[in-house]
């Protein structure tokens, strides 16, 4: 069905040289802050199975960032742990139903999204070109720590084994996955699904779709910017992060995806660096990327990697 | 079981929401019009005085133009109309009240806003978001840019109940979501949105007859004999809209989703463009 090539695109994504420095600079600034979590039950959410939290904790700039965590209320010992990273525009995951099966879970909420978004409020659209311009500011530097920070979060909490955390999403959730599991290489294990966030210069050129579209949008109005922009993103595309992730990690893409263009999933999988990675391309499928089908296949890997 | 007043319900709405001036005002977002078109941003008063946003996405050229109404799905964000639909038709997309840039004063809950003030169907939040879905279709039924015979909805139960309530629309491209046999398929997940219900029974659990009262005012099947537009309804699985196709009491079009964004959304541009007569869609370059 798909006639087109996509592994064969390449990508003009290119690492600066000082791209660790940057990370490395940001995180022992980042690390530096207690996380000061608070957790509040949530009586109406939870169930006979399982109780649900409200957590806060603080994050880069003093943002107070907002999650779901959800606990087994039976659970003799410590329990594997899985993240749910949300996509661009989609609401977090309150991952009660994960919970049932025995793990610790936890729903992100980075800056902006709902619950997260007092201090810090760009909008959608709106996230992916605010502060463009400025590696220094840009949207996702904060956007990228509140979601690493869950794994801090996790690792302080008693009833999680924190040597079992899996991390998971699709779209920007697979970004933050990819982020999150080469940054905290404690992750055990992490499923990406249609990776957002990633080939980005690439994928500009490669579809009208939104959210995309609004960088196109943005250079269309301020075409004077597009070097600055491409500059800024060469430390945010997580190509770039690819090397570093060495957790077994599987991604799933749709051959016809217009909303995170396939053909900039193929360079991030060169440069992956875990021994066990496996790419599933669903020709026929879009940016659902046959999760339908594939769900199953996440929850069997997290089973086998976290479980045994 | 259908109510008694159920058109009474709905007519007393239509009466209140006749008494506000829409009062529209129309902005361009210079940030999103194209070459091809123009984007604004459009702001109508609906009931209660509440102020709610749209994108009003115009096609350069001359008019009328065909129309797709998007009418919203559950969450908080509402997409820009998809380019491609922008080219060729007048593309419409509600942030009904308490979705982003509709949410001031009233920023909704995700989970929460399905079940708020869902005690009397008076007090319902999804009363007072019918209201904003059909003040966007009464605002189209006032442009000369817009071709009147050649209306879309595109959407969930609410632009179900909408092409219920304006015959006007002359299609209806549905997917049942939240309100077709909400309760029975809440009863079998754990999975939110459904399972907002269940957290709600928990909470109140002698609420249940007064839910399953004012859920029957907005269940499908009691609309569906009221929707004079050529419908297809796209199911989640084969047989799973059995019921709601018997309510319409005529033959719809039905279909089952592929669970590929890809190929539904490919066959969901061609029944428009077939319907409206708009000739080969427009399709993102990946589904070509």
């Amino acid at each position: 069905m798909n006639q087109r090539a996509p592994s064969k695109y390449g990508t003009q994504v290119i690492k600066p040289d000082d791209f660790d420095i940057f990370w490395g600079e940001l995180l022992e600034r980042s690390d530096k802050i207690p996380l000061n979590a608070s957790l509040t039950l949530d009586s109406m959410r939870s169930t006979e199975q399982v109780e649900v939290f409200e957590v806060h904790y603080d994050s880069l700039n003093s943002l107070r960032v907002f999650g779901w965590y959800c606990l087994p209320r039976f659970r003799p010992r410590p329990l594997p742990a899985r993240v749910f990273y949300p996509g661009y525009i989609s609401e977090p995951t309150l991952p009660k139903a994960h919970a049932e099966q025995g793990y610790a879970t936890f729903g992100a909420a980075p800056r902006g999204k709902l619950r997260s978004n007092r201090q810090f409020n760009p909008g959608y659209p709106g996230l992916l070109t605010h502060n463009l311009v400025d590696r220094q500011s840009y949207a996702y530097q904060g956007f990228y720590l509140d979601a690493i920070r869950v794994i801090d979060f996790l690792t302080e909490q008693p009833e999680v084994d924190s040597e079992r955390i899996g991390i998971q999403g699709s779209s920007q959730g697979g970004a933050l996955t990819l982020v999150a599991a080469a940054l905290r290489p404690q992750v055990k294990a992490a499923s990406v699904g249609a990776p957002y966030l990633t080939g980005v210069v690439d994928a500009i050129d490669l579809t009208r779709t939104y959210p995309y579209e609004e960088i196109n949008d943005y250079l269309r109005l301020h075409p004077q910017n597009r070097d600055a922009m491409v500059k800024t993103w060469n430390y945010y595309d997580c190509i770039n992060f690819a090397d570093r992730i060495q957790c077994p990690i599987i991604v799933y893409i749709g051959l016809q995806d217009d909303v995170c263009p396939p053909e900039t999933t193929y360079p991030l999988m060169d440069k992956i660096q875990s021994p066990e990675k496996k790419l599933y391309a669903y020709d026929g499928h879009g940016h659902d990327a046959n999760h339908h089908v594939h769900d199953q296949v996440v929850d069997t890997f997290f089973d086998n990697q976290l479980k045994t | 079981m259908k109510p008694e007043d159920f058109s009474s319900y709905w007519l007393q709405l239509e009466q209140e929401l006749i008494r506000v001036e829409p009062a529209p005002e129309c902005t361009e977002i210079p940030l999103r019009s194209t070459p091809e078109g123009k984007v604004f941003g459009l702001l109508l008063t609906s009931l209660g005085g509440y102020r709610i946003f749209a994108y009003y996405c115009v096609p350069h050229g001359k008019g009328p133009f065909p129309v797709i109404y998007r009418l919203p799905n559950y969450g908080s964000v509402v997409h820009i109309p998809p380019f491609e639909e922008r080219c060729n038709h007048i593309s419409i997309a509600l942030c009904h009240r308490g979705q982003r840039l509709s949410d001031e004063p009233f920023a909704a809950s995700y989970p929460g806003l399905l079940t708020q003030g869902i005690e009397s169907p008076q007090t319902y939040i999804y009363r007072e978001i019918a209201s904003d879905c059909l003040r966007v279709m009464d605002f189209l039924l006032t442009r000369e840019e817009v071709d009147h015979r050649r209306i879309s909805l595109v959407g969930g139960d609410l632009a179900f109940w909408t092409a219920a309530m304006r015959p006007q629309a002359l299609t209806l491209f549905y997917t049942p979501s939240m309100f077709y046999k909400s309760l029975q398929k809440a009863s079998t997940s754990s999975h939110y949105p459904l399972e907002e219900f269940n957290d709600y029974f928990r909470a109140f659990p002698k609420s249940r007859k007064q839910v399953e009262t004012t859920l029957e005012y907005f269940e499908p099947m009691n609309f569906a004999p009221g929707v004079s537009s050529s419908t297809m309804m796209m199911e989640e699985s084969e047989g799973d809209g059995d019921d709601l196709a018997a309510a319409f009491g005529r033959e719809i079009d039905r279909c089952t989703t592929y669970h590929s964004s890809f190929r539904d959304g490919v066959r969901q541009a061609q029944w428009i463009a077939d319907k409206l007569k708009t000739g080969e869609p427009l399709l993102p370059e990946h589904w070509s």
